[in-house]
């Protein structure tokens, strides 16, 4: 609790560091801000020709099928690979400066939460323009999802940011498990698709529900089955829950080990 | 914790693992198993002290006595491997100066970046915005980006920010070793108005003059446990006086002893009025630049000197304009006769900016018999901000040098107004022009 309240006393240091990388990113740039839209849109025009052109997945309107997955994925991604680096990136604020450690971590998933909750913007115009019919319930859901993804993002992204401080190949080793984990979710393909065998393993992935509620309310124009919500909260709060834990627990010797 | 207490740390223990080679990766995890091997270093052992609120501490010891590393543990960058660490109210610790700015944002935003570091909220930057622009004296280039500053104005923002966060205590490490002498007098004087609002200050400093003209009280640490708390003054002698003996126990040179120590110890001795013969401080000073800055026939020796404005305290910071007295004292070997004065002013550089003596001023020479004194007044110093150094010399009318002793002192000179260049040339204007008083 003590924790909570002094990240909160700390909010403006959030929201100064993910401007500051916000507006870094695209510094000097041509288009500047913009490739914050101009990227998905080119990513899409990309999986598009390869999915719909040469490796034909047999799904229709496979282009927003495939979007609506990937923009959310992109965002987990991120805070995988680039959450396990994230404070050792910063460890002249750390080995000189106090001030909650939670706080890189936390600036930094935001800030990738931030990009995609653009990219979301080109995501639902494209959605609406394919024809789907979006649902009152489905839009209500969405911030809900959005959150639940978020805080799952943010525990792992608390877990390996302490933990590659300590063992530094897992930057390395993180950055080929998001490779696997893309083929291990139904973003490229439909679950339908996977062998009824592994089907009780490959439900194990805790990032299916929420790419499957996403995808019910922008592809399928429904209102993501409750269960499957359900389900997502639930694995959201335990991986933040464990972040937390185990982020505390590692902080104490930052200083000392970068 | 009572009432009256800022500070407490009790039985505090730290202790860093010290690797031989250090592998972190799996590979050397797994195949260099005994690659591994460290010993454990205890860098503070189970001290114990408390400090009062409205106290200015000053933390002392050579490199590596664990000062730096208390000072972490007070300020909650790192935990403690036993004992532990109270503080009432809000901590800001100065370690670092610019945390967080950014080249490509203005003045402006990194203010807001870097007071945010410090834990301050929106509303408490905004009320101290004016003060910490007044402060850096940055008005005009508040709103450039930051990239486009110079190394001394990125650290009057980064100072001027650190400086004005208010905190109940406030912990600094080394850094008012920033910007040009005027800037660090500023600095110096900020730092008073803090500590009389009662504000508790830690510090953690080489300069023991610095610890002495801001603290009530100095801690001394040596091989991680307190060798002396009291008064600067009496901590500071027994401090000098242990450095010296594990000095000379060294040989002389080993030890790594930095330069303001060996100037501080002469004007100390000189103060406590000590015997006037060579004293051991300024053979160290000769013999760590390998005798090469000093040389003479040596019958008679400069034992110290002091510079001072016209009230005779001994200071090494000068405005500017003002009169600079140098008062040398020398020790008798052999009596001498036909004996002349010198003194230099040099640049860090070696440029040679003015040198006289007391011949050349058209002075009768001395006969030397007996140790003494004399002083030399330079009238408005005209040195614009810098580092100089002042060379003394004692010679023989003919211009043999009995004692030459080129890099005696160093003095540093500041200025209030921003005008540049080498030298203050005296000067006034005188125009026609219609005069506008109101520029608004």
């Amino acid at each position: 609790m003590n924790k909570i309240k002094e990240i909160y006393e700390y909010r403006l240091m959030v929201y100064s560091l993910v401007k500051r990388d916000l507006r870094g990113k695209y510094k000097g740039s041509v288009l500047g801000f913009m490739w914050t839209f101009v990227n998905p849109l080119l990513q899409l025009l990309v999986y598009n020709m390869v999915f719909s052109i040469i490796m034909k997945a047999g799904v229709e309107k496979f282009y927003l099928y495939l979007f609506v997955g990937l923009i959310p994925w992109l965002f987990f991604s991120a805070a995988i690979t680039g959450g396990s680096t994230c404070i050792i990136a910063q460890k002249d604020l750390i080995k000189k400066i106090r001030f909650p450690r939670e706080i890189i971590p936390i600036s930094f998933v935001t800030s990738q939460f931030v990009n995609m909750l653009l990219s979301f913007i080109v995501v639902i115009l494209v959605s609406l323009v394919s024809g789907v019919h979006l649902t009152v319930g489905g839009i209500l859901c969405l911030p809900v999802i959005m959150l639940v993804e978020y805080l799952m993002a943010l525990g792992i992204a608390l877990i390996s940011s302490s933990l590659t401080v300590y063992f530094r190949d897992l930057e390395h080793i993180l950055a080929i498990l998001a490779m696997a984990w893309l083929y291990a979710t139904p973003i490229c393909y439909p679950e339908e698709m996977v062998p009824e065998k592994y089907l009780s393993i490959y439900r194990l992935n805790p990032v299916t529900p929420i790419v499957n509620a996403y995808r019910d309310v922008l592809y399928w124009g429904r209102t993501p089955d409750l269960t499957t919500l359900l389900l997502a909260v639930g694995i959201g709060l335990v991986t933040i829950f464990a972040g937390v834990l185990i982020f505390g627990r590692l902080q104490r010797r930052f200083a000392e080990e970068l | 914790m009572e009432d009256n207490v800022a500070i407490r740390v009790s039985n505090l223990t730290k202790k860093f693992k010290v690797y031989y080679d250090k592998g972190r990766s799996l590979k050397e995890v797994i195949l260099f198993r005994n690659r591994n091997k460290h010993e454990v270093r205890t860098v503070l052992n189970d001290v114990s002290f408390d400090i009062k609120k409205g106290e200015a501490v000053g933390l002392i010891g050579h490199n590596g006595c664990g000062k730096s590393t208390l000072l972490k543990l007070i300020s909650g960058i790192l935990y403690p491997d036993g004992g532990s660490v109270e503080i009432a109210g809000r901590v800001s610790s100065l370690l670092e100066l610019g945390a967080g700015f950014h080249p490509d944002m203005s003045g402006r935003e990194n203010i807001y970046i870097n007071a945010s570091i410090f834990g301050l909220t929106r509303e408490e930057i905004e009320a101290r915005l004016q003060s910490i622009i007044d402060f850096s004296e940055l008005h005009g280039f508040i709103d450039n980006p930051v990239r486009t500053y110079s190394s001394g104005m990125y650290m009057r923002l980064a100072f001027s920010v650190a400086i004005n966060v208010d905190a109940d205590v406030l912990l600094i490490d080394e850094i008012l070793a920033v910007g040009d002498a005027n800037f660090q007098a500023k600095c110096f004087s900020k730092l008073q108005e803090i500590k009389e609002k009662g504000t508790t200050i830690v510090i953690v400093s080489h300069s023991l003059s610095q610890i002495e003209n801001i603290c009530d009280r100095s801690i001394w640490i040596n091989e991680g446990v307190i060798k002396a708390d009291g008064t600067p003054l009496a901590v500071h002698s027994e401090y000098l006086e242990f450095m010296n003996e594990q000095r000379q126990a060294a040989g002389g040179k080993s030890l790594d002893i930095p330069p303001e120590y060996v100037a501080y110890m002469q004007e100390r001795r000189y103060k406590e009025n000590l015997k006037l013969s060579m004293i051991p401080e300024q053979q160290a000073a000769v013999e760590a630049n390998g005798g090469q800055y000093r040389w003479g026939s040596g019958e008679v020796k400069i034992t110290s000197i002091t510079a001072s404005g016209p009230d005779g305290v001994g200071k090494r910071l000068f405005e500017v304009g003002t009169d600079v007295y140098f008062k040398v004292h020398y020790h008798v070997e052999k009596p001498i006769k036909d004996a002349v004065f010198g003194i230099g002013f040099f640049r860090n550089s070696g440029e040679n900016l003015y040198g006289t003596n007391t011949r050349i001023d058209g002075h009768p020479n001395f006969d030397l018999n007996e140790d003494g004194e004399f002083t030399i007044i330079m009238r408005k110093i005209p040195l614009m901000p810098d580092q100089y150094t002042v060379s003394f010399s004692i010679e023989y009318g003919d211009g043999v040098p009995v004692d030459y002793w080129k890099d005696a002192l160093k003095i540093d000179t500041y200025r209030q107004t921003p005008d540049v260049g080498g030298f203050f040339m005296e000067h006034d204007w005188e125009y026609e022009a219609e005069r506008q008083d109101d520029n608004g």
